[in-house]
């Protein structure tokens, strides 16, 4: 529930106090010098009448949130506030002349006084009713917009990375088990080769399944992991691809998105390598130009085998991915033409 | 029957080919006479060596093992050795005899050869058996994405989006591209239930057209339409294909 947006605060009320102190000394210098009243009976009309405006305004809190705009109809709310600025008007005419008469000696000549500017008085406390109920109706309205907006960029958060988790990067199974039984084969042909093939394969899962829920990683560190991918891959399709690699130094350090660069190379691995009878050479570019880190890989395929190269689900999650992470469009592009294939991916840069 | 069983391995890993020799060597009674990497070569070595019995990998470069063996006139007993564990239905459709899901062991391969050596000595009784098993399941299965064909000597894989229509010729369809026609070995029913039909439909008992081809339908006259492609060529429409393009293209 929200409290009195006056109350809340020690500044805020500190504020309304000097506020209300100025207004009822301009109000009593004005009753003097203008009206030509009497001393005391200027000081306490203004001191009590305008303390009692600032007490009511305090309490109109309560009207203007237990009448709010979501419950009551437009024709309702009007009705309650017209009916209760009546009474508070009348209540604050009251009370006020009430008290202020104990105080006043002559009080013959206050209630003249009091009488000839009834009709002022009257007008000053009802614009004062609405004005505050207004103010009032606008903190409200700003407070429940405000709270919205948070609520709203809280459940999409929640949903990015919802979406994130659904795009992460998911091992292959058949690679699992298509290594392991290469594996399996090379314990009797050649069992140093199967230890070593193990352990490839043991590092290569450790930094996949380890490293899941870091956002990010350099890309030294992801291109090591790739490499591991690709020499178990060249154990068992040992003379079907060759890699080969452009990084620039500056590039090494630079943060990328978690298991970004796999699908890639899955694709082309798939694609490319699986399908063809002849070599396949990968090409991995990076370099830092205009803020962003640009990766390709570039790889040849054989375009009679008549599968949809590329079409794969795995390119499109990187581009979502990337556009989840940084918000932006277009950080993924395919290249292609009758025998090469070519993905390029622009990250920007962190710093 | 020959005093050994003849075999041939047919998988793109040399690794998986030499696991596969390994366990081989464990019986007597059985002899790889040849390996391929490929499936073309598979078919050329098939057709030339007749040999019992594959070992079949599915997954491997230009055509997979099922596309392999739509190409083969008689196959021989199939032992598939993957580790795609969604093609088995598959697998039962085309009467393998197993289906190994790789890593596999000595036991489970002895297993799978003591089924071929069954299947080899008396075919009918496993056949029966099989088919059983097969109709339980053939509801499920994954559309097309090319057809292989053979043409004349060589082997051609025909993307789908080539394809314009396909035609009922006795025993055979025939394939049309812009360029060519090709004849395969396969039923108008197996095409329809195959083919994705939100890009082919099937017009005539005869007939499958490509919806992408399709430029009209004309009323040729009272109560009989046709169907009108890009190059005017014309296809018969019969009354079921007229209701199902009415609700294709709706």
């Amino acid at each position: 529930m929200q409290s009195n947006p006056i109350l809340n605060k020690p500044r805020n009320f500190l504020s309304f106090v000097i506020v209300w102190l100025i207004i009822t000394m301009a109000y009593v210098q004005i009753l003097i010098f203008g009206e030509k009243i009497n001393f005391t009976i200027a000081l306490a009309d203004g001191l009590i009448f305008n303390s009692l405006l600032a007490g009511f305004g305090l309490s109109f809190w309560y009207s203007a949130r237990y009448i709010s705009v979501e419950l009551y109809s437009v024709p309702k709310i009007l009705i309650s506030h017209a009916i209760g600025g009546i009474i508070s008007v009348s209540l604050w005419l009251c009370v006020g002349y009430f008290i202020t008469s104990i105080f006043v000696s002559s009080s013959d000549d206050y209630s003249a006084f009091f009488l000839n500017n009834i009709g002022w008085r009257i007008l000053v406390g009802i614009l004062y009713y609405f004005l505050v109920i207004s103010f009032y109706y606008l903190v409200i309205y700003y407070n429940n917009f405000h709270e919205k907006t948070l609520r709203e960029n809280e459940l999409k958060n929640l949903v990015t990375q919802a979406e994130l988790k659904s795009l992460k990067f998911q091992i292959n199974p058949h690679f699992i088990f298509n290594s392991l039984n290469s594996m399996s084969a090379l314990t009797t042909i050649d069992s140093t080769k199967a230890r070593s093939m193990i352990l490839k394969l043991a590092d290569f899962l450790r930094y996949t399944l380890v490293n899941n829920d870091r956002q990010k990683n350099k890309l030294s560190e992801e291109l090591n992991n790739i490499k591991l991918y690709l020499e178990i891959e060249k154990i068992r399709f040992e003379d079907k691809f060759d890699f080969i690699e452009d990084v620039s130094p500056e590039s090494r350090d630079e943060l990328v998105p978690n298991m970004i660069l796999q699908p890639l190379f899955e694709n082309a691995i798939k694609h490319a390598v699986y399908e063809s009878l002849e070599k396949v050479t990968l090409k991995f570019k990076s370099f830092i130009q205009n803020d962003f880190l640009n990766i390709s890989l570039e790889n040849n395929f054989d375009s009679s085998s008549g599968n949809k190269s590329g079409s794969g689900i795995g390119l499109n999650n990187i581009g979502d991915r990337l556009k989840l992470i940084y918000g932006l469009n277009n950080l993924m592009n395919v290249e292609k033409t009758e025998s090469i294939f070519k993905v390029n991916l622009y990250i920007p840069l962190s710093k | 029957m020959k005093n050994k069983t003849t075999a041939i391995i047919i998988d793109d890993e040399t690794l998986a080919r030499e696991l596969i020799k390994k366990y081989i060597a464990n019986h007597t009674n059985i002899e790889v006479i040849s390996e391929c990497s490929n499936g073309f070569e598979a078919i050329k070595k098939i057709n030339e060596k007749k040999p019992d019995l594959i070992f079949l990998d599915i997954q491997m470069p230009k055509i997979n093992g099922f596309e392999m063996l739509e190409l083969l006139e008689n196959p021989p007993v199939i032992i598939f050795t993957t580790a795609y564990d969604q093609y088995a239905l598959k697998a039962f459709e085309v009467n393998a005899v197993d289906y190994l899901l790789k890593p596999f062991s000595q036991e489970r391969f002895d297993e799978a050869l003591n089924k071929a050596f069954h299947y080899l000595e008396n075919k009918s009784l496993q056949e029966n058996k099989l088919k059983g098993l097969v109709k339980l399941n053939d509801q499920k299965h994954d559309f097309l994405e090319r057809i292989v064909v053979k043409d004349g000597q060589d082997i051609s894989i025909i993307p789908l989006e080539k394809i314009r229509w396909i035609e009922a010729q006795d025993d055979y369809v025939m394939i049309h591209t812009l360029q060519k026609k090709f004849l395969k070995q396969k039923t108008m029913k197996y095409f329809e239930e195959h083919l994705n039909p939100k890009d082919f439909i099937r017009i005539h008992r005869s007939f499958i057209v490509a919806a992408k081809e399709i430029k009209k339908v004309e009323l040729v006259e009272k109560e009989t339409y046709q169907v009108v492609l890009e190059d005017r060529k014309t296809l018969p429409l019969s009354r079921t294909g007229y209701n199902k393009l009415k609700d294709f293209f709706k």
